[in-house]
């Protein structure tokens, strides 16, 4: 059975031996470094999970699993996207793993509990999916650097989008019922009324709503726009429902945060056309780093990454960057972080760099869904950006100061 | 309680207390997780089985609870002293109100707590500007009386311990008085304690507000565990899963709930560490309790003991 614990793999082996030789004399006496993974691997949110634990290990095996001169290991712990096991496995891995420090989680709720372990440790926690706009502004801890994306600062350049863009002045904004539903919805609605545009209706469901009939129905008559932003499975019912009940002949719908790629291969042709999500990736970004990353990515899972395993990639990548600047000396906790938030990185999705908020400032692309020949693939659904809005702040173009002033995004 | 027993009990008290030296901190913690669900799942068999209701609305009890003790130790900065008694008592109000699902029996009892336990949960997870949404209440301190507090998850390790042992013997009170006897007779057949003069509804209500206050002392225990609180603690599953491991440890024990706690805990925490279908186990392991051992552990050991010991003279 899978043990969900990775030591050296073979076509690492001889970049790993390089790299031992180079170092051997410097780290005689220091064993390898560990890492900590928490993500879904079970659960509602089990794909997602999936794909943030691919991209990892695809990072990891494409970097030989050295780092600053030593070896590194990761254990991957199920937190089943519940806050209480997420918790309980986070003191696992930094109590009797004896990881030097954390990545993940994935769901949003389960962030503020792992951030809770890293507080009372003092082990460094990397987030890389969990989007609380909160972690990196009102709650902040001095052991947590993000390196995925705040949930409302891929809301603000929607707004934008809409207004400018797409020339919208009455928008339906359909949201899902949480709080990173919330955040990426009232980021938007932000910045479009800023512009000003209107607000037709605000339509919220909870998460796993079965029927997207009356939704739809609630769709005011004089709104020149809809919002999408859905999550998990209601992606592809709110997609059935609205060619279902023929909303295509009557109305534009526009993702703000809708398909991705992890969801397409369960939809057809219909798709084709759509704008699909304002994110701070998308699978068709035509740049030397992507590419090679989709390609390798795609040999080794047979699908394109979705946003989740693009930034398990990152996070790889930026955390090898930080222990190559402090040659693997990982134990010197401050140092780590220190290097985490100086280096920049040049990711599949673009130029990274944190903020002085542990938030990345980075590109956010508004995407439409094509049907591109994938030299891997063949013909396949993806995310093309038609716009990229770059070095996007989680505050926008607001101050900071009044941005955290004002408070979160609440409904 | 014959030697046998006490000696049983004795060795089983100084491993708790051994613990903390012997485990590392992570087995510590399960431990500690394990007490505290298992006072839950005690509360919820004070019902279950005792006076025969299955009730899937404790995790509500135990959330109000812990959001009082969280929401006021962190945005009041009120003491412990009477945060906690103030958890306690906002569940136990709850407890009082949800009280009335005493009036129906059987599925529709059943059907009234559920509903009930989703207005809780509801409650958690939509009025975001009073309980913190998804995002929940973060950085709880640890108790502290005056200006001696806990300062470690060991020695919460031990006071949790000590709470739980103080509750065990008042439940082992509570189940031999006539209260909790009148309980069992509800339990068997309710019409006849009805005929033999008791009021049956008034003494399940009882019983319905004790145990509402148990999951909330259960809800203050936990809360300044994890040190956090969100909706999930109010959901649905944990108020299935503290009536599972009632069922699993031995439904109408004392030892029973708080080895449910152990097993399911330490299914989902540690089997998960090595192996991805650790949920398929623990359902393995309810399906085989409830076929093999609908007695639970408990029902497994006594049976052992009946088996294995030689049959005594009877006395005079």
């Amino acid at each position: 059975m899978n043990r969900l614990k990775k030591n050296v793999s073979l076509h690492g082996a001889v970049a790993l031996l390089a790299a031992l030789g180079m170092s051997a004399v410097a780290h005689a006496q220091t064993g390898p470094i560990k890492i900590g993974v928490l993500a879904p691997v079970t659960g509602p949110l089990a794909t997602p999970g999936k794909d943030m634990v691919e991209g990892w290990k695809l990072f990891w095996e494409q970097a030989g699993h050295t780092a600053g001169g030593r070896k590194v290991e990761y254990v991957i712990a199920d937190t089943t996207c519940n806050p209480d096991q997420a918790l309980t496995q986070a003191r696992r891995l930094v109590h009797q793993e004896k990881v030097h420090f954390l990545v993940g989680p994935l769901c949003g709720h389960e962030g503020p509990a792992v951030a809770q372990v890293s507080k009372e440790t003092g082990v460094p926690l990397v987030m890389d999916a969990a989007g609380a706009d909160t972690i990196t502004k009102w709650s902040r801890t001095p052991s947590v650097v993000r390196t995925a994306v705040s949930a409302s600062q891929i809301g603000h350049p929607w707004g934008e989008y809409m207004y400018k863009e797409l020339g919208l002045r009455n928008v339906t904004f359909i949201g899902q019922d949480y709080t990173w539903g919330h955040e990426v919805t009232l980021g938007a609605v932000r910045s479009f009324t800023a512009l000003g545009g209107k607000v037709a209706k605000m339509i919220w469901n909870p998460i796993g709503t079965k029927d997207y009939g009356p939704t739809i129905a609630g769709i005011p008559e004089d709104t020149d726009g809809v919002s999408a932003v859905v999550v998990g499975a209601d992606r592809v019912r709110l997609f059935e429902a609205w060619f279902n009940f023929g909303m295509d002949r009557k109305k534009k719908i526009y993702g703000g945060y809708w398909l991705h790629q992890d969801v397409l291969p369960q939809m057809d042709d219909r798709a084709i056309g759509l704008i699909g999500n304002s994110l701070n990736y998308a699978a068709g970004l035509q740049t030397p780093e992507n590419i090679a990353f989709t390609t390798a990515f795609a040999k080794a899972y047979k699908r394109l990454p979705s946003w989740f395993g693009e930034s398990a990639y990152t996070a790889g990548l930026w955390t090898k960057a930080a222990i190559d600047s402090i040659n693997g000396k990982v134990e010197d906790r401050d140092a780590f972080l220190k290097a985490m938030r100086t280096v920049s990185v040049k990711a599949p999705r673009g130029p990274l760099k944190l903020d002085a908020y542990d938030n990345p400032i980075q590109n956010v692309y508004v995407s439409k869904i094509q049907k591109i020949k994938h030299p891997v693939l063949g013909d396949i659904l993806t995310n093309v950006p038609v716009k990229t809005y770059e070095g996007v702040s989680q505050f926008w173009t607001f101050d900071p100061k009044d941005f955290l002033a004002r408070g979160p995004y609440k409904r | 309680m014959d030697r046998g027993r006490l000696a049983l009990s004795l060795i089983a008290l100084a491993a708790a207390l051994a613990l903390p030296f012997v485990a590392g901190p992570f087995w510590t913690g399960l431990a500690t997780q394990m007490y505290i669900f298992g006072l839950l799942a005690l509360s919820v068999d004070l019902l279950l089985g005792h006076a025969g209701l299955f009730s899937l609305t404790h995790a509500s009890f135990f959330a109000v609870s812990a959001y009082t003790v969280a929401i006021l130790q962190v945005r009041y900065a009120v003491p412990t002293t009477l945060a906690a008694p103030a958890g306690i008592l906002a569940g136990t109000l709850l407890a009082a109100v949800f009280g009335i699902s005493v009036r129906t029996r059987g599925v529709y009892f059943i059907l009234i707590t559920i509903a009930l336990g989703y207005v809780v949960w509801g409650v958690a997870h939509r009025w975001s500007s009073f309980t913190g949404g998804d995002n929940g209440v973060t950085n709880v301190p640890f108790p502290a009386i005056g200006g001696v507090g806990i300062t470690s998850h060991t020695q919460y390790y031990y006071l949790v311990l000590a709470v739980i042992l103080l509750c065990a013997l008042g439940y082992r009170v509570l189940i031999r008085s006539p209260f909790g006897l009148g309980l069992r007779g509800i339990k068997a057949s309710e019409t006849r304690m009805q005929s033999l003069g008791y009021r049956t509804s008034a003494h399940l209500y009882a019983a319905f507000v004790l145990s509402g206050a148990l999951a909330s002392l259960a809800g203050v225990l936990y809360v300044y565990y994890n040190r956090f609180v969100n909706p999930v603690a109010s959901s649905f599953p944990i108020s299935v899963e503290a009536a599972l491991m009632a069922i699993v440890g031995g439904s109408g024990t004392i030892i029973g709930p708080f080895l449910g706690a152990g097993v399911v805990l330490g299914l989902r925490n540690w089997v998960s560490s090595f192996f991805e279908m650790h949920h398929a186990i623990m359902g393995a392991v309810f399906i085989a309790t409830v076929l093999w051992a609908p007695d639970g552990l408990v029902g497994i050991a006594a049976r052992l003991r009946a088996r294995f010991s030689r049959p005594k003279e009877p006395g005079p």
